[in-house]
C-alpha cells in the first residue's frame, strides 16, 4: 500500500533536530536552547516516534507501507525493531534530562545530532535500497563519531579518531559491494533484485563476485558494528563517550545487525552458498567467543559492557545467520534475540551511568557495597544482566531457549546430530561465560567493601532510574510474554 | 576503454604513490588534489565535449555532477585539510616502515594485481579494468594511512582512497551523487574537527601520543 508514513518517520526527527539547530545559531535563543533543550529533545523524541508506532496496527495486519519512489518500507519484518528503536530513544531521552552535564557541543547542536542519530537508524531500518543503506549507515556512523567526540575528556577525540578511521575505511568497502551489485545487476532495490530472475542471473553467473560482495558487507558493516575482528574502536569509544551518549549509542546494534542481515540474506537467496554461510556464522562465532573472554578479564565496567556487546551483537548476527533457502525462521529469532538483548543492554549500560554519575568511577576494584544507597539502580542491573545471560523468566531466557533451538535445528540439518549438540555445548558455555563476569560485576560494583572512598549520598534522580527500571521490567514482561514481541516479527518471504 | 581514462588513471596511481611518500602534510593535500584533478577531469572534459555537442538539459546536468565531483575532491576537501593545518602543524615525517619497505610493498601490490588482471579470461580483462585500477589506487591510499602517524596525513590518504572510488560513482543514478558528495565532505570536516579538538587536548599531532592509559 503506497504510504507516506515510512517518509515521515525520517521527516519528523530530522525537521525536529533542526528546529534545535537553528535554537543556537541566534544570539537571543540561546538561553531558551540552554534551559530548554533537554524538553526539546524528549518532545521531539516522543514527536519523532508517533509514526513508526501508529504504522504498527497496519503491519500487525500484513499490510506493507511503502513509499517506493524512494524505496521505503515497513512491513512485518522491520516494525518491531521500528517501534522498539522509537521506545527505547524516548527512555534514553527522559535519562538525558537528569545526566546530561554539557560537552563541546552546544545543546542545540548536540539535540541535532541525537535526532539525527534517530532519523538514521529510521533510515536504516525502513530502505530497500542499496544506496539508500550505504548512506544512512555512513551518516549514522558520522552522528556517532561527533557525539563520542562531545565528551570534554582527552580519551574522547583519541577515540573518536580511532573510530572513524576505522569506519571510513569500512564504508569504502560498503560501498565497493553496493556498487559492484549495482553495476553488474543495474539494480539497486533489494527487493527487485531478489525478484526478478534476469537480474540475479549476472550473480549466480558470477559467483567470485557475490562471495567478494558479501565479504565487503561483512567487513564493512561488522566494523560499524563492532563485531570482532573489526571491534577495534569500540571498547575506547565506550569508556571515553558521555553516559547517556553511550545510552544512545546502544540502541544502533537494531538498525545496523539487520542491515546487513538485510544486505546478506537477498545474496544469499539468489546463490544459497555455504560459503556465506561459513562468513556469516563464523563472524558471529569469533565475536562471541572473543567478546566473552575478553569482557571477564576487564577492571572497568565500561569496558567490561564494551566488550559485553561485541559477545551480543555476535549471537545476534548468529541467530541472524541461521539462514536457509525455503524459510526465513532466522529473521524472528535473530531479531526477537536482537530487541531483547539491546533492550537488556541499554537497561545495564544506563545502570553503569548512574554508578559513573554518583561516583565518577568506573574501576570496579575501587567500587563496592552501593547497594545500599543505589538500590534501584543494582536491582535495574541484576535483572538487566540476568536478562543478558539467559535466567528466567527474563525475556533473554527466550531469546536463548530459541537461539539454541534454532541453532540444533539448523547444524543437524546442515551437519550431523554430533556437530549439532557440541554446537550447543559451546553456546551455553559461552553463555556461561557472560553469566559469570556479569554477575561478578555486580558482586564488585554493587556487593562487598568498598575500597575507595566515595561520598555517595543516595540514589540517582528519579529521571536516571525510572527509564532503567522500566527497562528491565520489559525483560521481564518480554520473559513472561514473549509473544507480546514475535507476533509482530513475521518474515516477508522473497519469491525466487 | 579509452587511451585518455588510462593515461588519467596512470597518472592517477602514480600521483597516490607519490602520496605515500611525501614528507609534509601540506606535499600530501596537494597531492591529493592532483590525484583528484587526474581522476576528474577526464569525466569533466567528457561532459563539456557532450554538453556543447549536445546543448541540451540532460548533458548540463551531467555536466554540473561531473563539476560538483570534481570540485569537491580537488577543491573542498583539500581545503578542509589545509585549515586543519593552519589550526594545527605542518608535520614532517617517514613513513614508519621506511620508504624502502614501504616502496616494495608498493611493487608488490602493483604486481600483484597486474598478474590478477592478466590471468582473467579476454572478455572480463576491458570490464574490468577501471574496476581493477579503483583496487590499486584504493590499495595504495592504504598503505598511505597505516604507514603514518600524522593524523591529517592519515585523513588526506582516506579521501585519496575515496577518489579512487570516483570512476566507479559515473555508473551510479545521477541523484545520488550530492548525497554521496556531501557525506564525503562531512566526514572530513568532521574528521579535521576532531584533529583540531586532539591537538588542542594533547598538544601534538602523532597519532601515537594521544594514548590514554584505561
Amino acid at each position: 500500500m503506497y504510504s507516506l508514513l515510512p517518509l515521515l518517520t525520517l521527516i519528523v526527527p530530522f525537521f525536529s533536530g533542526t528546529l534545535c539547530l537553528f535554537t543556537c545559531l541566534f544570539k537571543f535563543l540561546e538561553e531558551f536552547s540552554r534551559k530548554m533543550s533537554k524538553i526539546l529533545l524528549l518532545i521531539s523524541a516522543a514527536l519523532s516516534s508517533a509514526a513508526p508506532l501508529a504504522m504498527i496496527p497496519y503491519c500487525a495486519a500484513g499490510e506493507v507501507l511503502e513509499t517506493a519512489e524512494l524505496g521505503l518500507r515497513a512491513d512485518s519484518s522491520n516494525i518491531a525493531a521500528l517501534a522498539s528503536t522509537a521506545i527505547l530513544f524516548i527512555l534514553v531521552s527522559i535519562y538525558n534530562m537528569g545526566a546530561e552535564r554539557g560537552g563541546r557541543l552546544k545543546p542545540g547542536v548536540y539535540n541535532f545530532f541525537l535526532l539525527l542519530l534517530l532519523c538514521c537508524m529510521f533510515g536504516l531500518l525502513l530502505s530497500y535500497d542499496l544506496f539508500g543503506i550505504f548512506l544512512f549507515v555512513e551518516l549514522l556512523i558520522g552522528v556517532s563519531i561527533i557525539l563520542v567526540a562531545h565528551n570534554p575528556i582527552k580519551a574522547s577525540t583519541e577515540a573518536a579518531f580511532k573510530y572513524l578511521i576505522i569506519t571510513a575505511i569500512s564504508a569504502l568497502f560498503v560501498l565497493i559491494g553496493v556498487l559492484a551489485i549495482y553495476i553488474f545487476t543495474g539494480e539497486s532495490n533489494l527487493l527487485q533484485l531478489v525478484s526478478l530472475p534476469e537480474k540475479h542471473i549476472v550473480l549466480v553467473k558470477n559467483p567470485r563476485l557475490l562471495m567478494f560482495v558479501v565479504a565487503c558487507f561483512i567487513i564493512g558493516l561488522g566494523a560499524d558494528i563492532g563485531l570482532a575482528p573489526f571491534h577495534g574502536w569500540l571498547p575506547d569509544c565506550v569508556p571515553a563517550s558521555t553516559i547517556i551518549v553511550n545510552g544512545f549509542t546502544s540502541i544502533e546494534p537494531i538498525p545496523l545487525i539487520l542491515a546487513l542481515y538485510k544486505l546478506v540474506d537477498p545474496l544469499y537467496r539468489i546463490y544459497p552458498s555455504s560459503v556465506i554461510l561459513v562468513l556469516m556464522l563464523g563472524t558471529g562465532l569469533i565475536s562471541m567467543i572473543f567478546g566473552a573472554l575478553m569482557a571477564y578479564s576487564q577492571k572497568d565496567f565500561f569496558r567490561m559492557f564494551a566488550y559485553c556487546s561485541i559477545d551480543e551483537y555476535g549471537h545476534s548476527l548468529f541467530a541472524l545467520s541461521l539462514l536457509s533457502p525455503q524459510e526465513a525462521q532466522s529473521l524472528i529469532i535473530g531479531q526477537f534475540y536482537l530487541i531483547t538483548g539491546t533492550i537488556a543492554k541499554t537497561g545495564l549500560i544506563l545502570s553503569l551511568g548512574s554508578v559513573y554519575f554518583n561516583t565518577n568511577c568506573s574501576d570496579m576494584d575501587s567500587l563496592g557495597g552501593l547497594v545500599e544507597k543505589m538500590s534501584k539502580t543494582a536491582l535495574s542491573y541484576i535483572i538487566c544482566a540476568f536478562s543478558l545471560t539467559g535466567i528466567p523468566p527474563m525475556g533473554g531466557f527466550h531469546a536463548k531457549l530459541l537461539f539454541y533451538s534454532a541453532s540444533y535445528k539448523f547444524f543437524n540439518n546442515n551437519g550431523n546430530l554430533t556437530l549439532a549438540i557440541l554446537m550447543v555445548i559451546l553456546l551455553v558455555c559461552i553463555s556461561l561465560i557472560s553469566f559469570i563476569f556479569l554477575i561478578r560485576s555486580f558482586n564488585r560494583i554493587f556487593l562487598g567493601r568498598r575500597q575507595a572512598n566515595f561520598d555517595v549520598k543516595g540514589d540517582v534522580p528519579i529521571l536516571m532510574w525510572l527509564p532503567a527500571i522500566i527497562l528491565s521490567a520489559a525483560t521481564l514482561i518480554l520473559g513472561l510474554r514473549p509473544e507480546l514481541l514475535l507476533r509482530f516479527i513475521r518474515p516477508v518471504y522473497f519469491s525466487v | 576503454m579509452e587511451t585518455l581514462s588510462i593515461i588519467a588513471l596512470v597518472a592517477a596511481s602514480f600521483v597516490t604513490i607519490l602520496g605515500c611518500f611525501s614528507k609534509s602534510t601540506r606535499q600530501t593535500i596537494i597531492l591529493l588534489s592532483l590525484q583528484a584533478l587526474a581522476i576528474g577531469s577526464v569525466t569533466l572534459v567528457r561532459c563539456l565535449i557532450d554538453l556543447i555537442v549536445g546543448l541540451n538539459i540532460e548533458a548540463l546536468i551531467h555536466f554540473f555532477i561531473a563539476f560538483a565531483e570534481w570540485f569537491s575532491a580537488a577543491v573542498v576537501v583539500p581545503l578542509i585539510l589545509y585549515w586543519g593545518v593552519v589550526k594545527t602543524e605542518n608535520v614532517i615525517d617517514a613513513p614508519i616502515i621506511g620508504a624502502r619497505r614501504l616502496a616494495i610493498l608498493i611493487a608488490s601490490a602493483a604486481a600483484m594485481y597486474t598478474i590478477l588482471w592478466a590471468t582473467r579470461p579476454q572478455l572480463l580483462q576491458k570490464e574490468n579494468m577501471v574496476f581493477s585500477f579503483c583496487m590499486l589506487m584504493f590499495s595504495f591510499s592504504f598503505f598511505l594511512m597505516v604507514t603514518r602517524r600524522d593524523p591529517l596525513k592519515i585523513l588526506a590518504g582516506l579521501n585519496m582512497a575515496e577518489n579512487s572510488l570516483y570512476p566507479l560513482l559515473a555508473e551510479i543514478p545521477l541523484m545520488l551523487v550530492p548525497f554521496i558528495l556531501t557525506l564525503m565532505i562531512f566526514v572530513t570536516a568532521m574528521g579535521t574537527y576532531i584533529i583540531v579538538e586532539a591537538y588542542r587536548d594533547h598538544g601534538t599531532l602523532l597519532v601515537d601520543r594521544w594514548k590514554v592509559a584505561w
